[in-house]
């Protein structure tokens, strides 16, 4: 039961990191349609309409930093986080399931400090109305929240493998890196 | 605690961390979390939170997920069989034949591609087991492959590229216009050497295909119309200064759907399977440069790149001499680190020095990106390496012998573009801005 609903937060941010990616092609796009056709109007000898799209930049930079940090727990679970396993890999299991436990502890204790601190950080942008400083103001607690939320469910991703070597499994993201290191991946 | 112990520390713990099997933004986060909580008294963690946020949203590098999405669906596509069938009889009567096609097939799917470990994989998919049915000799064709796969980072697009540029500040579609000529120079030498060794080893040579008609040539020309068409495109828009590096990747994927619909290989599954992929890629790039740019913020505290800049400058090394023991720094830090944590790491710590030398920073950057490629094929950590490990179940230990003469190849590359640093920084000078 846990287990499910935890798998499907992780997979739903993922797709809402693709999504905001998806985001960001489709305003490029329209920009980059829309000069086209301003390119198209002044050929045609009626004069260049302007079509912008306003803070495009700002806003596909937030959508970026959004799907980043949406993806931070599905990419940990898949082994999509790269780390140096060559010491790793010489010890045997017994020995190595302790260093991965070690590890995962320190990284629970990383990512919660992050995530606390960009929660604060996006507090006080909500609480000052800190704005974009572009032609359209976004509020900034936007994006910034969205960071939290991503930071906050990789924290709960690492106490979830945590738990799991604890209990002599052995961590989800390992699949794919024994894989690709053992050079089994197809 | 004074500056050398407190670098000393710092270095201990980087090991420590990144030997552990920490994940490497967060081992970069650790240790510069350590050197903030030693040297200010302002909260550390107010200063992650802004230099998180301000490396992560930034226009910039939303080129990096654009031009990943692109591989990704490229990766999935007939691409890599048309460029054979159009490239095999091109390269038919040179010496050392079918072994040209890994080289140029690369070079040219690294036109469409940011990554050297995509490239290897994409193109060996299709030279691996067409050149091994054929007799050629395997360590040749598995040493060429590793090697050529590393132009994925030097012709652009390239992915080491946009980490570089958004780690320095550097302009990304100079940066990958200056790749160019150094990439096709590199895809020369590597060509140069298989003909050379195809002269010396005759005997190890298989014979050759049967020739084809005239006509069969230019029927098998048309299968690479599509990629030069999207070549064209995106790096074509960005020289012409068209569209910025995120515009030009954009483009990349829409003709890319386009390229991957028309052949038919656009399928429901495809379509998520790369989106998917792009998206936990960029992520884990995303995410080591947050960390990188936290460790930046707090190494600026603690003043330690300054004083090494001052440090080395005071020692009086000539930029060769600076170089050569950089060059080695780099082949050991590759040895055991890929390539993107090499780039941030050394940005944060060597940057004021490489600038107080005197080293043009878009030279630089082609610098680093030749060095970063070495990396790629020098065991035990290497991503061409691994990828070939995985494709050809051979130990890295033995790919990466059967690679070294490319290894070689790209010391000299390094040794011409120092002599000759107009070979980088010509053709962007001639780059129409906007």
């Amino acid at each position: 039961m846990m287990r499910r609903l935890l798998d499907g937060c992780y997979r739903s941010a993922l797709w809402l990191a693709a999504l905001c990616l998806m985001g960001i092609a489709l305003l490029v796009g329209a920009q980059l349609m829309g000069r086209i056709v301003d390119g198209l109007l002044a050929l045609s000898g009626r004069g260049a309409y302007g079509i912008v799209i306003l803070s495009l930049a700002e806003f596909s930079g937030f959508l970026l930093a959004a799907a980043s940090f949406f993806a931070l727990a599905a990419t940990l679970k898949s082994g999509g986080h790269i780390r140096v396993t060559m010491l790793l890999s010489i010890l045997r299991e017994g020995p190595r399931r302790w260093v991965e436990a070690g590890v995962l502890a320190a990284a629970t204790v990383l990512a919660s400090y992050g995530a606390f601190y960009l929660g604060r950080f996006a507090y006080f942008s909500w609480r000052f109305h800190e704005v974009s400083p572009g032609v359209i103001p976004a509020p900034l607690w936007i994006p910034q929240a969205a960071m939290t939320v991503g930071a906050v469910m990789l924290a709960v991703a690492l106490v979830d493998e945590l738990l799991i070597v604890l209990r002599g499994g052995k961590g989800t993201y390992r699949d794919r890196e024994d894989a690709f290191t053992l050079g089994k991946e197809s | 605690m004074d500056l050398l112990s407190l670098s000393a520390v710092l270095v201990a713990l980087l090991f420590a961390t990144l030997g552990s099997g920490m994940w490497i933004a967060l081992a970069l986060g650790a240790v510069g979390f350590v050197a903030l909580a030693t040297t200010v008294s302002t909260s550390a963690g107010d200063i992650l939170a802004t230099s998180v946020w301000s490396a992560s949203n930034s226009w910039d590098l939303t080129a990096l997920p654009m031009f990943i999405w692109m591989g990704e669906i490229l990766y999935r596509t007939k691409l890599s069989e048309d460029m054979f069938e159009g490239l095999a009889p091109l390269v038919q009567k040179l010496p050392g034949r079918l072994l040209h096609v890994n080289v140029v097939s690369c070079a040219i799917f690294a036109a469409v591609s940011g990554s050297s470990a995509a490239t290897c994989a994409t193109i060996g998919r299709i030279t691996l087991p067409e050149l091994g049915r054929r007799g050629y000799d395997e360590r040749m064709t598995i040493g060429t492959l590793a090697g050529s796969g590393t132009l994925g980072l030097l012709i652009p697009p390239s992915i080491i590229m946009i980490v570089y540029a958004a780690a320095t500040e550097q302009s990304i579609a100079r940066l990958f216009i200056a790749g160019v000529i150094p990439g096709v120079m590199l895809a020369v030498l590597f060509m140069g050497f298989i003909a050379t060794w195809a002269l010396v080893n005759k005997s190890r040579m298989p014979p050759p295909d049967p020739p084809t008609s005239f006509a069969n040539r230019v029927v098998a020309l048309r299968r690479l119309i599509p990629v030069t068409l999207l070549i064209l495109g995106v790096i074509g828009s960005i020289y012409g200064g068209l569209a910025s590096a995120t515009e030009a990747a954009v483009v990349g994927v829409a003709l890319a759907l386009v390229l991957s619909w028309t052949s038919g290989s656009l399928s429901r599954e495809n379509f998520k399977n790369a989106l998917l992929g792009a998206t936990v890629t960029s992520c884990m790039i995303a995410f080591i440069l947050a960390g990188a740019a936290y460790l930046t913020a707090a190494m600026g505290f603690t003043g330690i790149p300054r004083v090494l800049a001052e440090w080395i400058s005071s020692l009086g090394f000539s930029q060769w001499q600076l170089l050569v023991v950089l060059t080695l720094f780099y082949i050991l830090l590759g040895c055991f680190l890929d390539g993107i944590s090499m780039v941030v790491l050394t940005t944060a710590v060597i940057m004021p020095l490489v600038e107080r030398a005197g080293f043009d920073l878009i030279w630089f950057g082609i610098y680093v990106v030749l060095v970063v490629e070495m990396a790629q094929i020098t065991p035990p950590v290497g991503f061409n390496l691994f990828v070939l490990q995985a494709m050809t179940g051979r130990s890295i230990f033995a790919v990466g012998a059967y690679t070294f003469p490319l290894f070689v190849l790209m010391c000299a590359a390094v040794a011409i573009i120092t002599v000759f640093p107009q070979l980088a920084l010509w053709l962007p000078s001639t780059m129409l801005d906007r």
